[in-house]
């Protein structure tokens, strides 16, 4: 089994973070405040803070591993940037400059600066103002069509990646003189501010959960028709893999390694993608236990039609003519898995474990290295 | 006929199972509102498209998704006149307890008979899979209960016009 732990906190998770020594845990009980757990033993834990002054559903939270501080998005419009004095978490405003809901939230690299994916079609990306102590933002305006529903980093710390429920993935230049250097970011870093680097037109439905890999060389998302795409050479001439699968779409991506994607989403249990040596990505399986479904309660061949008419009718009775309840989607989750986040041991680059929380409530921990099939794919 | 109900509820539990991936998703028009999408229908690249699952002529189903709700509208069969008018008398009692059902229109869309809207609150409170366990079980009672109650209308018909015509012997 590749789930190691399982604890429900709430009736509902929006999102969750953890702290940078992965003690503890922040996330959303699906209303406005963020509640910090603590871990003290195994599958013990215990609620320390509770975070309050957002007024609305709080949609993205996000934990900086060097600084240590917690930025959180609500739909109310605002953002607050939390930093632990002592005890105390003290917020300090984001002047954001939204007209609409914050969806998304993630701290850059260098966690000099963050995004905030927002439904006024827009993204802000703030950074932190010494000579007036707060943080401003900067607008990337008319680019999208649509709610921003994810954003994702480069490791370069320029780039920035978003998913938007227009169906379409694009790049951006984040440069900020001042906040930025030009050293070490390569030649392709030239752009300016908010310059559109590239656009994505894969999907015909809406995006979501755009990640970079490990590298920053490819990006993966996740489109609502039961699509997720994956694009090399991210650049003036991409290349691009779409892979369809049977099951219910996703929500958001994890890259494990450059060769391993996990996709949490509808169907309740994390899907893997792996990619071959000669880099074609594909479907592998599910993780977690589920049960084959039985091949004579849900077909509905001929065959198993003209069966039930002879036996099933002095059999189950009246029951023949009703449908079959449906059947219930076996795994740790219960309900859509809408977040999905790394876990690195100290000193360790390569990922093993994750997390993921979702609609039921519960938060799980992964762990990849029991399982023998994936070993040569880390 | 009984094979025929049966795979058009499972034609409709399917695309219902399809489309009931609904999230949280704040109106992009009015600010700090969170309204169902199907409804509103003022951002057209937020809509997918709709589905309309025929038995007949007389019996269809409307399935309309958006990312935040989903609507699903069901015309029911009426033969007759006497059919017609039990299955609107009905389906008004029931819509006129909508809040009992949660999941309930007050009224339906044009064209058919009762109407559900379904949310993304819905599918965290509740699981999904009884949720659409709900709308099919609804849609089996539902012509069961029609010929029920046209049955027993039938036999205090008769009844009542044996009682009647005893007073002439």
């Amino acid at each position: 089994m590749a789930a190691v732990s399982v604890h429900k906190f709430a009736e509902c998770i929006t999102c969750h973070a953890w702290s940078p020594d992965q003690s503890m845990l922040a996330l959303c009980p699906n209303n406005n405040e963020v509640h910090i757990y603590k871990q003290l033993e195994q599958d013990k834990w215990e609620r320390i803070h509770v975070l309050q002054k957002h007024d609305q559903i709080v949609s993205g939270i996000d934990w900086s591993s060097k600084s240590n501080k917690i930025v959180t998005v609500s739909h109310d419009r605002n953002s607050y940037v939390w930093n632990q004095e002592s005890t105390e978490w003290v917020p300090t405003l984001v002047i954001l400059r939204l007209n609409r809901a914050a969806l998304c939230v993630q701290w850059s690299p260098k966690e000099n600066k963050f995004a905030v994916g927002s439904g006024a079609k827009t993204v802000c990306i703030c950074y932190y103002e010494q000579e007036n102590n707060w943080w401003v933002s900067k607008l990337i305006r008319k680019r999208h069509d649509s709610s921003v529903t994810s954003v994702a980093w480069h490791p370069n710390n320029i780039y920035l990646a978003t998913t938007s429920t227009d169906g379409k993935c694009r790049v951006f230049s984040t440069f900020i003189k001042g906040v930025d250097t030009r050293e070490g970011t390569g030649s392709s870093s030239d752009a300016k501010f908010g310059e559109q680097i590239i656009q994505l037109d894969l999907s015909f439905c809406w995006a979501f959960g755009v990640k970079w890999s490990p590298s920053g060389n490819t990006l993966a998302y996740a489109g609502h028709n039961s699509m997720i795409y994956f694009v090399d050479e991210v650049g003036p001439s991409p290349l691009a893999q779409s892979v369809a699968f049977r099951d219910l779409p996703l929500r958001d991506v994890l890259y494990i390694s450059e060769r391993v994607v996990i996709g949490v989403g509808y169907d309740c249990s994390p899907m893997v993608f792996v990619a071959d040596e000669r880099g074609l990505w594909g479907f592998l399986r599910f993780l977690g236990e589920r049960k084959p479904a039985a091949p004579s309660a849900t077909s509905s061949s001929q065959f198993s039609e003209a069966f039930g008419k002879f036996y099933g009718q002095s059999k189950y009775g009246s029951s023949n003519d009703t449908v079959q309840p449906s059947r219930r989607r076996a795994g740790v989750h219960e309900n859509c898995i809408n977040c999905i986040l790394p876990l690195n041991k100290t000193g360790d680059s390569t990922i093993t474990r994750f997390s993921t929380s979702g609609l039921d409530g519960k938060v799980v921990i992964w762990d990849l290295q029991k399982e023998e099939d994936l070993s040569e794919y880390l | 006929m009984a094979n025929t109900l049966r795979l058009y509820l499972t034609c409709i539990r399917n695309t219902l199972e399809a489309a009931m991936c609904l999230q949280n998703f704040p109106c992009q028009e009015v600010e700090r509102h969170n309204k169902p999408e199907v409804e509103l229908k003022t951002s057209p690249e937020l809509l997918l498209n709709s589905v309309v699952i025929c038995r007949n002529e007389a019996e269809k189903c409307l399935i309309e998704t958006s990312i935040n709700s989903l609507r699903i509208s069901l015309k029911v069969k009426q033969t007759d006149e006497l059919e017609n008018i039990l299955t609107k008398k009905f389906l008004r009692f029931l819509s006129m307890r909508a809040e009992a059902f949660q999941v309930l229109r007050r009224k339906p869309v044009q064209g058919y008979d009762i109407s559900f809207l379904i949310t993304n609150y819905h599918c965290e409170e509740m699981q999904k899979h009884k949720l659409i366990d709900f709308i099919v079980q609804f849609m089996e009672d539902i012509d069961k209960e029609i010929s029920e109650l046209k049955l027993s209308v039938n036999t205090r018909g008769r009844l009542v016009a044996t009682e009647f015509l005893k007073q002439f012997i």
